[in-house]
């Protein structure tokens, strides 16, 4: 490399000297990459092993025998596709509920001043603070007397109540709050000049420049409705309307659990989630729009 | 364009909502059948769902629907039904459970019931009746019965030059067999002992407590019994293969050992016909557990037996659990399960059924040893609402002297000590 | 722009009664806007999070063993027994020695990956996925894996160990070693978690003003610590709130490994407050002991909360 004629600022310089094909990031990403999917890996390659292989330890990582009929067999114990549905189900619309209720809720938090406001936010954010195996049993207690009083739909064994309690979380309130506080306020100012309405300003300014927080949110939340076990376990009674987690369950019994049938059970149960997260992330791109503010 | 999207997203949700609300299978479990909580998976579950079809084929009034319940989360979601009043019509609880659960007053008291004729009540295994009954109070039917034994790997005692443990074989024998077949090299362990401090732990160390001649509590149930010298020379026994002999791997999560075994690192376990099926890759022989030379406990084992519970929502519905339950635990039924899950029977006059045990063995090597074990279990554990306190207490001084930690005379004293407080105040 | 905010600005200077009943009028429909939009969130958050714990609250003054209606109001005497139990404290040790190493710790790693996966390189989408799908797989698979790794005589770690000549180690067996195999699994489990949170941010910084800083002749670590770690705040308040809060409640991992031992060595306050509740049949201790974290979470996020009006720096 023969040196320049015209003398060229550092930055440029250093960005000269390195002359890999690829970027040095690869180096740190795929180490760090292996370490990460390394129980995924092995979550596979479990599950298409037939059950003496899987049952060795230490776990047997180069399989003699693929037994890729794990899969449609571990969809006969029990209706899965039935689960899936329901599952499904709640976690779309727990992600809309979300979605809209926190944005709502977690841009009043973050930009209106109204009385109680500090107050209702400490409350909000106290009901993550105890742990689910005490509040549990209030929690069914309440279920069933909505399911009597207010509307079957909601009660215990019905889908409802598995959709309600999280159609608003304080997660989502909390994470957007955070976020809509890093908006400059400007925009807003601005159109409420112009004489937005408020709903307007959140629907036409606010949001479109939330694409990243809005889709981590939805990606969260549907990750976190998709595999939650414990409220469902407790909620539902029959087993039309149990959902994946409870349906992967019945692989694992008291003495012995069926490993390469639980683990394809959990591939399959994970694909969705996958397919959510890569969809999800082009989103997470901002639009060119909010990269700057003229002048600032 | 975002607008229309969002608007149709949240119409789309609110219908879906709707949807779900109102459309899930008009509400719970069947209003006219009865509901069975259970957690049987594999074998066991295609077993007892050709039962239950069985039955619901002859008695279309009083079906049976199950809902699978995870044993190890059974006790939150049924403690939390019966609080909310939506307790099913019959449930399986471990047998370490009865004592407390006992107490439930949903739970209906079949003393009288077991006694009907045809039931035969006594043909259940005196393990099973002890577990199923709390204060003189019959409060469940035996719904499983096991016991533990010694399971040892033939190639690597073959390999070791040792002739494999016979009936009447003692825990010297034991250590130094298991001495021979400890091999660091090849990471291979004479035996194992699983060290999660829970009753896992206990009650392998109560069976060799019992074989010692010893006791866990006195005959009234006041006092600790354990601190003595056949408690001490059960702790001494294990103590010595862990951290003398080193030929004891420990298992703090439960989760490895049978896997271990499988794999042919581990010379013998102590572990119940649970396991068998998940040795396939050895050629495994089963023994009863050894005795103790110069005393009077014998090759005693301990049993873990489970029970149906049922509740009560209502006179009808309890005496339709009732039959229902007579009808599972009888005699044909019951060898039809044992035959296709390898479960042992929990009648005792089955183990003399004719072709019973040969074919029982043909599909699990090694069950028929498991089947006449149960004669030898003669006593069951305490059956009090606090030994979940003692079993903590006996599980810390366990793991405790497992690890080096402390010397099992003084480790021995002082969970006496404990167990007397827990009785006391309990 | 700026004309019609600083006509804004001149509005509100005014005391003119025309002016001073506009901002009246324009400070009651804040009110009425703010409640109306946190209403229907708040309600169902409060209904399914409030009630819960102050019914919680009354059966921390009860002796309840979920068995019976019968619960007699005890008084105070489940957080005396707190106050005596040797485990208590041990709970309490460990609950707060990992909470906090896990916190910083996936911080540092997140934040560390998030910046590594902000770029479009090759395969980022690949990258990106491997950290969510550490979020997406089950606890229990999480846990028999690094059971596996940790394992004393067939584990991967003691076996590179013994390569660079550490001595063997017991690990989950031993009482100083199984909490640190907690944390290290747990952090790996939200990595991801960390990861999307501050990705999210990261995108959320203008390129004009890292240009900027470059053109200012600012180096690549200087730009990082002057632009983007404090535009980073907003994320790091949110990260170290949440993984605190979830830290402090740690339970599933130490239920599928430990069961809280050796020796109660990983007993952490919710996995012993579930074992009061579930096997020993003591609920009302159970709610005592969970009122007492509840009280310890307030305050450590409230502190935190606090320290962020310095720290934290929003861009408005």
């Amino acid at each position: 490399m023969s040196a320049p004629a015209i003398p060229i600022p550092a930055a440029a310089a250093r960005k000269r000297r390195r002359r890999l094909p690829f970027s040095p990031w690869h180096l740190v990403l795929i180490p760090a990459t292996l370490v990460l999917i390394f129980p995924f890996a092995w979550l596979l390659i479990t599950s298409v092993e037939t059950s003496s292989e899987a049952l060795r330890f230490p776990p047997l990582l180069t399989p003699h025998h693929l037994e890729f009929s794990n899969y449609p067999q571990a969809l006969q114990g029990a209706p899965f596709g039935r689960f899936f549905i329901n599952s499904a189900v709640v976690a779309v619309t727990v992600v809309i509920g979300n979605l809209v209720l926190c944005s709502l809720a977690g841009y009043a938090f973050a930009r209106y001043r109204f009385l109680g406001r500090g107050l209702l936010f400490a409350l909000i954010m106290a009901t993550l603070m105890v742990p689910f195996q005490v509040t549990m049993i209030p929690q069914f207690i309440i279920t069933k007397w909505l399911g009597v009083h207010l509307l079957a739909g909601v009660g215990i064994n019905h889908i409802g109540a598995l959709i309600l309690p999280n159609a608003a979380t304080a997660f989502g309130v909390f994470f957007l709050r955070q976020f809509f506080r890093t908006l400059p306020i400007e925009y807003e100012e601005a159109a409420r000049v112009d004489g937005a309405s408020r709903l307007k300003v959140l629907w036409r300014i606010v949001l479109p420049l939330s694409g990243p927080a809005l889709s981590t949110l939805a990606a969260l939340t549907f990750l976190d409705s998709w595999n939650n076990f414990l409220w469902p376990l407790i909620a539902i009674t029959s087993t039309n309307n149990m959902t994946l987690p409870l349906g992967l369950a019945t692989f694992q019994g008291a003495h012995s659990t069926e490993w390469p049938l639980l683990m394809a059970g959990n591939v399959m149960s994970l694909a969705p989630m996958m397919v959510i997260f890569f969809v999800a992330q082009r989103y997470f791109v901002r639009s060119v729009a909010a990269t700057g503010i003229a002048g600032a | 364009m975002r607008r229309h999207w969002l608007s149709t997203g949240m119409a789309a949700a609110l219908v879906a909502f709707g949807l779900a609300a109102c459309g899930s299978g008009g509400g719970s479990s069947a209003s006219t059948g009865l509901q069975i909580w259970e957690g049987y998976t594999g074998a066991e579950a295609t077993a007892f769902k050709h039962l239950l079809s069985e039955w619901n084929a002859a008695h279309p009034s009083e079906k049976v629907t199950y809902l699978f319940v995870n044993n190890d989360n059974s006790l939150p979601k049924l403690l939390t039904a019966v609080r909310g009043g939506s307790q099913p019509d019959i449930a399986y609880v471990y047998g370490s459970w009865a004592p407390n659960v006992a107490q439930i007053p949903q739970v209906v008291n079949l003393t009288q019931v077991v006694q009907r004729s045809g039931v035969n009540w006594t043909d259940f295994w005196v393990g099973e009746r002890d577990v199923a009954t709390v204060k003189g109070k019959v409060i469940g039917i035996p719904a499983l019965v096991d016991n533990l034994a010694v399971v040892y790997n033939k190639a690597l005692f073959a390999q070791a030059g040792l002739s494999p443990p016979t009936p009447n074989w003692t825990w010297t024998q034991f250590m130094a067999d298991a001495k021979k077949l400890t091999n660091p090299a090849k990471k291979q362990f004479g035996t194992a002992y699983v060290t999660p401090g829970s009753e896992d732990t206990v009650w392998h160390w109560e069976a060799l407590l019992w074989e010692a001649g010893g006791q866990i509590l006195n005959s009234s149930n006041t006092q600790a019994a354990f601190n003595s010298p056949a408690g001490l020379e059960a702790l001494n026994t294990i103590r010595t293969m862990a951290v003398t002999d080193k030929s004891m791997y420990l298992d703090p999560t439960d989760s490895e050992y049978a896997n271990l075994f499988n794999s042919g690192k581990i010379g013998m376990l102590v572990t119940g016909p649970w396991d068998l099926s998940g040795f396939p890759n050895v050629h495994y022989g089963v023994q009863v557990m050894p005795s103790f030379a110069g005393t009077n406990g014998g090759h005693q084992t301990i049993s873990g037996p489970d029970n149906w519970v049922i509740f009560n929502n209502g006179a009808s519905r309890v005496a339709a659990a009732e039959q229902f339950l007579l009808w599972m635990t009888a005699e044909p039924q019951d060898t039809y399960f044992s035959l296709h899950t390898g479960d042992l029977p929990i009648r005792a006059s089955q183990e003399h059924a004719s072709g019973f045990l040969q074919q029982m063995n043909t599909a699990l090597p090694g069950v028929d040893t498991f089947v006449s074990n149960l004669n030898n279990v003669k006593q069951a554990r305490p059956q009090l609402a606090t030994y979940p306190k003692i079993s903590q207490i006996l599980g810390t001084m366990i793991v405790s002297v497992l690890l080096g930690k402390s010397q099992p005379q003084a480790a021995l004293a002082s969970a006496a000590q404990q167990v007397n407080q827990a009785l006391a105040s309990g | 722009m700026l004309a019609p905010v600083a006509a804004l600005r001149r509005q509100r200077r005014q005391p003119a009664t025309r002016a001073t009943r506009h901002r009246d009028r324009v400070r009651a429909s804040e009110q009425i806007a703010g409640w109306s939009f946190v209403t229907p969130g708040v309600v169902i958050i409060m209904l399914f999070g409030i009630v819960p714990i102050v019914w919680s609250a009354v059966m921390s003054f009860q002796q309840n063993n979920l068995l019976t209606g019968n619960t007699p109001f005890v008084g105070v005497s489940n957080y005396r027994q707190m106050v005596h139990d040797p485990i208590v404290a041990q709970a309490i040790s460990n609950t707060l020695v990992y909470t906090a190493l896990f916190v910083p710790g996936t911080m540092l790693v997140g934040l560390f990956l998030a910046v590594a996966m902000n770029r479009q390189i090759r395969f980022i989408s690949v990258y990106r996925t491997a950290a969510y799908a550490t979020m997406a797989i089950s606890t229990i698979s999480e846990a028999l894996v690094f059971i596996w790794l940790f394992d004393p005589s067939y584990g991967i770690v003691n076996y590179l160990f013994s390569l660079v000549g550490i001595g063997q180690q017991p690990f989950l067996n031993s009482t100083s070693e199984a909490l640190y195999v907690i944390i290290i699994m747990t952090i790996w489990g939200w990595t991801g978690f960390a990861v999307v949170i501050y990705l999210a941010a990261l995108q959320g910084i203008p390129k004009t003003l890292l240009e900027a800083a470059a053109i200012d002749g600012a180096g690549r670590w200087a730009t990082f610590r002057r632009v983007t770690l404090p535009l980073l705040s907003p994320a790091s308040l949110f990260l170290l709130v949440w993984l605190t809060i979830n830290a402090l409640q740690l339970f599933d991992e130490v239920y599928l490994s430990t069961a809280g031992g050796p020796l109660n060595s990983t007993s952490v306050l919710v996995y012993y407050l579930y074992e009061q509740a579930f096997t020993n049949f003591n609920f009302g201790y159970a709610s005592a002991i969970a009122y007492f974290l509840f009280v310890v979470i307030i305050i450590v996020t409230a502190v935190q909360f606090w320290g962020g009006r310095r720290f934290v720096h929003y861009r408005s």
